[in-house]
């Protein structure tokens, strides 16, 4: 009896001796010598796309982890609308990774709560590295006059028309300008084709049409509102879009009707003559309408020229992390050709230039996308981004029904965005 | 745990000693007032660290501008985030919208629960199998059914198609979800639908207690078919009928799922609830001090809106 106390003691002692050692040599691992695995977050797989996925973590990894021996990467897939509340509830619980491929949205909100690292004077090579993206991109990664991340992919918005229905409008080519727009819509009336559709109010949705009328939503260090959005100019883009929307050219999809025909749809189905959207559509028609030929041409211009949205994803370095130096290494390598044309062939594109022509070789269709880019614009690089969404929501659905007219919405909206401009310091 | 200690040591020799001194008594009477506390204690704990704490946690939240990074400050504002809500011209739209899904949902659920209780109470060879699926709509994903009426309620679905094509009562072309109003009648025919089946439930469990003599004694005294209810059935199953009211009207305050995922809270707005709003802000917004003030603005409603109901009814049911 007393034997076998003492044996239970000793084996007791031997577990919480090994369970201690196993808990103490965790800390260890941050020392130089060590190996070092850094966990990044990302959402490459969204929508069970497996080809973006396989080509990171069978190909683009392990070419990192062979060029930088004791590194090891462990990627971990989310789901594009899960990403942002993971994130929120990790860095309430001090749980975050070290990496994360983050929507461009999102970084300036996370940077002002401190969860992005400041990378420029920071990060070694920084200064080079973000003078090669497209100006456009770099935007999205700051906040406050501080870089807190690189641009890793980008894609923005060009029309994109069915043939058939522009054949109907009697138009050999898209519509090139504001005009033509106009035009091609009154053809259409009584055809049931729509001239144009877009399923919203949002920055990423209006912002085009008011920069290609030549307008803005604030100045140039976004710190007024009132005088850019309810400009003239501002006005001219919106108006157009309220004018069709009137002539019935334009679907109540735009002002929130969840129940009407989605673009992806109304458009290779003829119901729609044209769109704005982005790159990845071209996938998803070839697996749902493989008879879709999609007509590809930049934004109409208006009095501004023809200017785009930027959209896409950024690499971004979490303040939690304990292997910054190793952190920065990938990032770094992100900006690579191989990481960069790598991912092109999935349908990730570039968002460095100097890769354009290399990835148009890869898949022509870019080539239109690759050219709005050079003049396509950001969005508020603000945190209360989705907080202006939803004030240019509110505020041009009564312009499009008719209640208020465009000058008066775009007023009161510019007031309200003042505001948070005010408040974002 | 001292406690615990302390009576893990003294339990063994308590039965071993019948005339145990005055002092030893009297700590073991104190234990014994003790013992009732020590049983709910698992129960109190969970309930304190998953119900409690949280509420706590919210309240303390609403009275800063909460940082969410862990270890960060946060200022504190006092009542700024109270003060805001009662000036944000949106929570009193979205409070609203909650309230009128509450009033178009509430009494449908009642009467049509009843009436199809009252309809499965008589001995027929199909009843469990119209139980069931009148449940079945209960026990299915919210997720689910939202996308299924979404896409019922889409210009070219279901809905328009048998109002237009079948009946010819509309042209067929009304956009539901696209106004505040015809898009709320949406979300409230899902929410009927799917909650008619619980209020049956518990109105049928109710309707077996009610005694047949009484019944029958009506019958034979003349009374009707209405009478009978009147008189005879609705006072028996009053109780029950208390209870659906009460968790029917926190339900209405409640709505969320459908909301989101049916209009997304649009048309700019328009048919946002209070809980879509609350969570725009805390999620989408990062927030989570305003956010944190809605959740405890609609808990006071709620509560204040239940304990109403509970005395009115009640002083009505005793009278």
């Amino acid at each position: 009896m007393r034997h076998s106390r003492f044996a239970l003691a000793g084996a007791l002692t031997v577990a919480g001796a090994l369970i201690l050692s196993g808990c103490s040599s965790s800390p260890s691992a941050g020392t130089t010598d060590a190996p070092v695995t850094l966990t990044f977050w990302g959402t490459y797989g969204n929508g069970g796309n497996s080809a973006q996925t396989t080509v990171l973590e069978n190909e683009l990894i392990p070419a990192f982890e062979k060029a930088n021996p004791g590194i090891t990467v462990d990627y971990v897939d989310m789901p594009y609308d899960g990403l942002k509340q993971k994130l929120t509830t990790s860095a309430a619980g001090g749980e975050l990774p070290d990496l994360v491929r983050s929507d461009i949205g999102w970084v300036a909100q996370f940077a002002q709560l401190g969860v992005f690292k400041q990378l420029d004077g920071t990060m070694p090579g920084f200064e080079d590295l973000s003078k090669a993206v497209y100006p456009g991109t770099l935007v999205t990664t700051s906040w406050n006059g501080h870089y807190y991340g690189l641009p890793l992919d980008t894609n923005t918005r060009v029309l994109i028309s069915n043939q058939k229905a522009l054949s109907a409008a009697g138009m050999t080519a898209p519509p090139a300008t504001f005009d033509e727009m106009r035009a091609m819509a009154s053809k259409l009336s009584g055809t049931g084709v729509s001239a144009f559709a877009d399923s919203g109010l949002n920055a990423w949705n209006v912002m085009p049409w008011i920069w290609s009328a030549g307008g803005d939503i604030t100045n140039a260090d976004f710190t007024k509102s009132t005088g850019y959005l309810d400009s003239d100019k501002s006005v001219a883009g919106i108006q157009l879009l309220v004018d069709l929307y009137k002539e019935g050219a334009i679907p109540n999809l735009i002002t929130g009707n969840t129940g009407a025909t989605s673009t992806s749809d109304g458009l290779p189905s003829g119901s729609y003559a044209t769109v704005l959207d982005g790159p990845w559509m071209k996938a998803i028609w070839q697996g749902q309408y493989p008879d879709f030929a999609p007509v590809y041409s930049p934004v109409p211009a208006g009095a501004g020229g023809s200017i785009s949205v930027v959209g896409g994803e950024s690499i971004v370095v979490s303040e939690a992390t304990q292997h910054a130096d190793a952190a920065y290494k990938f990032v770094e390598f992100t900006q690579s050709e191989d990481y960069q044309l790598g991912m092109a062939g999935t349908g990730q594109m570039t968002v460095k230039p100097e890769f354009a022509d290399k990835q148009a070789a890869i898949d022509p269709s870019f080539k239109t996308f690759s050219t709005q880019l050079e003049t396509a614009r950001a969005r508020l690089p603000i945190p209360q981004a989705s907080q202006v969404d939803t004030i240019l929501n509110t505020e041009l659905v009564p312009a499009f029904t008719g209640s208020v007219t465009v000058k008066d919405a775009l007023t009161s909206a510019a007031k309200q965005i003042d505001v948070l401009l005010a408040a974002k310091k | 745990m001292v406690v615990l200690n302390e009576r893990r040591g003294a339990a063994p020799a308590a039965p071993r000693r019948p005339a145990a001194s005055p002092d030893r008594r009297r700590s073991r009477r104190r234990r014994g007032w003790l013992t009732p506390y020590l049983f709910m204690l698992p129960g109190v704990a969970l309930f304190g660290v998953f119900i409690l704490f949280p509420i706590v946690q919210a309240l303390q939240m609403s009275l800063y501008d909460w940082n969410i990074l862990r270890g960060a400050a946060s200022d504190f504002i006092g009542l700024d985030n109270y003060v805001r809500a009662f000036t944000d011209d949106r929570f009193w739209l979205s409070l609203s919208n909650s309230g009128i899904y509450m009033v178009l949902t509430v009494p449908p659920q009642i009467v049509l629960g009843l009436a199809v209780a009252m309809l499965l109470r008589s001995k027929a060879p199909a009843q469990p199998l119209f139980r069931v699926l009148f449940y079945l709509p209960v026990v299915t994903s919210w997720v689910v059914v939202s996308l299924l009426f979404k896409y019922l309620f889409a210009d070219q679905g279901l809905v328009n198609f048998a109002l237009g094509d079948v009946l010819h009562i509309t042209a067929g072309d009304t956009s539901w979800l696209s106004g505040r109003w015809t898009g709320l009648l949406a979300i409230c025919a899902l929410g009927v639908w799917k909650g008619v089946g619980w209020s049956m439930m518990i109105f049928l469990a109710a309707l077996q207690g009610v005694p047949q003599s009484l019944e029958e004694a009506a019958s034979m005294d003349g009374a009707n078919w209405w009478q009978r209810f009147r008189v005879v059935t609705l006072p028996a199953i009053w109780p029950a009928m208390l209870f659906v009211i009460v968790m029917l009207v926190i339900g209405g305050f409640n709505v969320f799922t459908s909301v989101l995922l049916m209009t997304a809270g649009g048309p700019g707005g328009q048919t946002e609830v209070l809980l879509t709003y609350m969570y725009q802000q805390a999620f989408s917004n990062l927030d989570f001090g305003y956010g944190s003030a809605l959740a405890v603005i609609l808990t006071v409603i709620v509560f204040i809106i239940s304990a109403v109901q509970l005395r009115v009814f009640r002083d009505r049911g005793e009278s």
